[in-house]
């Protein structure tokens, strides 16, 4: 459990008035505390928001077990975590709650500001832990447990099936899909409408270095070739430590007959919607 | 092998009936289950082949993918190449494998079985029953002297836990469930590659960062150490792992802030001064700081304990001697415990008996057969007396033992006391004993019993 990852882009930008500033990415693990808010030279912050609707200590994150808390200090103003994969799916931290357990792997907190823009960062907590998908319910203290756990209804794991896919279906030994086939193989998937080549090359980085944290094999030649490594060694990993098994193939749209490499790619299986988001709170 | 397995029913979660059989075994009662497999009572179908109880644990293959089938098979292999490369008094042996060909019961048909020793319980039921303070030394020593053999033949155990440490109907300790056992392959065989899975309580701080390659995670040696530690807290502790936290999950993140320097390490006050120090050592934070603790060393510590090599007490070791030697001639404690009347009665009258002498003076004043006074008895004196040569059966000072001959040049032992010699008597075990004789180094007793010469003993390995 290495903790979570909480990234501040670049601020400046669409936000008018505000100071630029460099994007800001910080590792916590557990136990670890960052603040945030529009500090000053007394109330030292983490993560500086430089917005004058935003408290000088606007609240913190505290990593816990394999999930963190945020602490909303503001006495007047409800901050948001949105769940950006989650079709809709948020929870409200109302003002002066202390230590609010957020549970999704993928957050993003959004706070107001007075001219009805907002100001928001993101954190990541790869650390959420699974049951083995063969273990039994209860009982999980003692038991052997597969130590690294995938949620099998996240957009990365769909990426991952889609990379392990023709391996899975014995089509080819060597080959690794490339990100524009990911995009193509996904396309007719209904979260993945609008994937973009770049949003599948961060699922893959994420994958690789914060779920699996993959020691990909010394690389040698260009820079292609290393990207080439990094989702070879995702691929065989993934397949024989069982993180993805054939079984998983029915999460993907259904093909075209005659395989990846057809440009008419089978549309049926989206049109159905989002799936279904649930809302924590209002 | 593949066999035909007996064919009524087929409920997938239906027990085993009895008498169910699986190549020359049948089963008797279930014993447990866990996420990959069935453990059954069993018993050989020719009550001479075999002993009369045995394990079968059944790993169920059908209802798989092939890859995940693969994965157990890997999980058997694991388990079969480490006894067959590794074996050890210490470790569960295995008796036999098989492939369950019954096409009738689906969830068995394809099932790999491995056949092992029967244990009578598991140190987790051990320590749920509690356990007295003077055994904690002897199932330590003999972990580690499972540990040290395992560690010292190049294989990491990777899932030790109370659970997979096994306890025989005689007493004697076993580690066992080497599904996740690993080869230790660096250049310098310091570590291995092990799939990426383990029992979350029991891992050390570096497998929650560890990088995931294709050949699984790195692991060491002193992964199973750091298990040791933290089995070492529970025993004294009422079962609790140092680590605060309601769920493994919790506690898990407890063991990273300890190993980043947020958080001390809390050794609950229960933990008596020597075993505080030896799990603050297995605890050590990095991989490093613990890799200075083998099994070994442990052991030896464990065991120093009972016979401390002090220069001071040396010359009082021998004077005592003589005067222990005329006390004891007369006030013999028969070692009525292990011989017992009845079975001594049944074997022939030996040629000579001698009493033990422990050099250790504090261990002599004891009579409540602490293990830590206790004394082993070689498997072979031919062979360097470590622990990989010692029979189960234990002796304590002023025990009488029954001795067939004497060994003039076997290994030379040096005692506590700096006393030296090439000899051994070979003793009689208790009747029950694995073995019905071993080696007791003359060092050990002050008797010069009138025995014939051994012959020339065969080596036993």
């Amino acid at each position: 459990m290495s903790g979570i990852v909480v990234h501040l882009p670049r601020v400046g930008g669409d936000v008018t008035g505000a100071l630029g500033g460099d994007p800001v990415t910080l590792r916590l693990g557990p136990g670890e505390v960052a603040r945030f808010g529009r500090g000053s030279a007394t109330i030292p912050v983490e993560l500086l928001l430089d917005d004058e609707a935003i408290s000088r200590l606007a609240g913190e994150i505290r990593v816990t077990d394999d999930h963190w808390q945020l602490s909303n200090h503001s006495a007047t103003q409800s901050y948001l975590v949105e769940n950006p994969e989650g079709a809709g799916e948020y929870l409200r931290v109302p003002p002066r709650r202390a230590g609010a357990p957020i549970p999704f792997e993928f957050s993003r907190v959004v706070l107001p500001t007075r001219r009805g823009t907002t100001v928001a960062f993101q954190v990541f907590a790869p650390d959420h832990v699974y049951l083995d998908p063969d273990g039994m319910a209860g009982q999980w203290g003692s038991r052997t447990v597969m130590a690294y756990s995938l949620d099998e209804t996240a957009l990365y794991f769909l990426v991952l099936v889609a990379l392990c896919e023709p391996r899975l279906r014995d089509e080819s030994p060597v080959a690794v899909p490339t990100t524009p086939q990911i995009v193509e193989r996904l396309r007719g998937h209904a979260a993945c409408g609008e994937l973009k080549a770049r949003a599948v090359s961060s699922h893959i980085d994420y994958l690789a270095e914060e779920k699996m944290r993959i020691s990909a094999p010394p690389e040698h030649g260009s820079c292609g070739a290393r990207r080439n490594g990094k989702r070879e060694a995702l691929v065989g990993t993934a397949l024989r430590f069982g993180l993805v098994r054939e079984e998983h193939l029915a999460l993907l749209p259904p093909r075209a007959s005659t395989g990846l490499r057809d440009r008419e790619t089978d549309r049926t299986g989206g049109g159905d919607g989002a799936r279904p988001g649930r809302h924590i709170g209002k | 092998m593949r066999v035909r397995g007996d064919t009524s029913g087929s409920d997938r979660t239906e027990p085993l009936p009895r008498g169910y059989r699986i190549g020359g075994w049948e089963v008797t009662e279930p014993i447990a289950s866990g996420g990959w497999a069935t453990v059954y009572a069993g018993r050989p179908v020719d009550p001479a082949k075999g002993p009369a109880e045995v394990a079968l644990k059944i790993l169920p293959t059908s209802g798989l993918a092939p890859r995940q089938a693969r994965k157990v098979a890997e999980t058997a292999r694991r388990e079969v190449e480490l006894d067959r490369r590794a074996g050890h008094p210490r470790l569960i042996h295995l008796l036999d494998s098989a492939v369950i060909s019954d096409p009738d019961r689906a969830f068995l048909d394809g099932a790999i079985v491995l056949v092992m020793e029967r244990a009578e319980r598991s140190l987790r039921d051990l320590f749920d029953a509690g356990v007295a303070e003077a055994d904690v030394a002897r199932l330590f020593a003999e972990i580690c002297e499972g540990l040290a053999h395992l560690h010292g033949s190049g294989w990491v155990h990777g899932d030790l836990k109370p659970e997979n440490i096994l306890l025989m109907a005689d007493g004697a300790l076993k580690l066992s469930d080497f599904g996740l056992a690993t080869e230790l392959t660096g250049t310098d065989g310091t570590h291995g590659y092990a799939p990426p899975m383990g029992t979350l309580d029991y891992l050390p701080p570096e497998r929650w960062q560890a990088p995931l390659g294709e050949h699984g995670v790195e692991i060491r040696p002193s992964a199973d150490i750091w298990a040791l530690g933290i089995m070492v807290h529970e025993v004294f502790a009422s079962g609790a792992s140092p680590f605060p936290g309601a769920t493994p999950v919790a506690r898990g993140a407890a063991v990273q802030e300890y190993a980043d320097g947020r958080a001390p390490l809390r050794i609950d006050g229960a933990v008596p001064p020597f075993w505080r120090a030896l799990a603050m050592d297995c605890l050590a934070p990095t991989h490093a700081d613990r890799a200075a603790h083998s099994a070994e060393s442990l052991l030896a510590r464990i065991t120093a304990r009972s016979s401390p090599p002090r220069p001071a007490r040396r010359r009082w070791g021998r004077r005592a001697a003589l005067v222990t030697v005329a006390v004891c001639a007369a006030a013999a404690t028969v070692w009525s415990h292990a011989v017992g009347g009845t079975a001594s009665a049944a074997r022939d009258e030996p040629p000579g008996r001698l009493k033990v002498f422990n050099a250790d003076d504090d261990c002599r004043d004891r009579t409540d057969r602490n293990p830590q006074c206790s004394l082993g008895l070689a498997i072979d004196p031919l062979q360097p007396y470590t622990v990989d040569n010692v029979v189960p059966t234990r002796v304590w000072h002023g025990d009488v033992l029954a001795v067939d001959c004497r060994l003039p040049q076997g290994v030379p032992i040096i005692d506590e006391s700096d006393a030296s010699s090439t000899e051994w008597y070979r003793v009689r075990l208790p009747a029950g004993s694995a073995a019905s004789s071993a080696w007791l180094p003359a060092v050990r007793t002050a008797d010069h019993p009138r025995v014939p010469d051994c012959p020339r003993p065969k080596p036993v390995r």
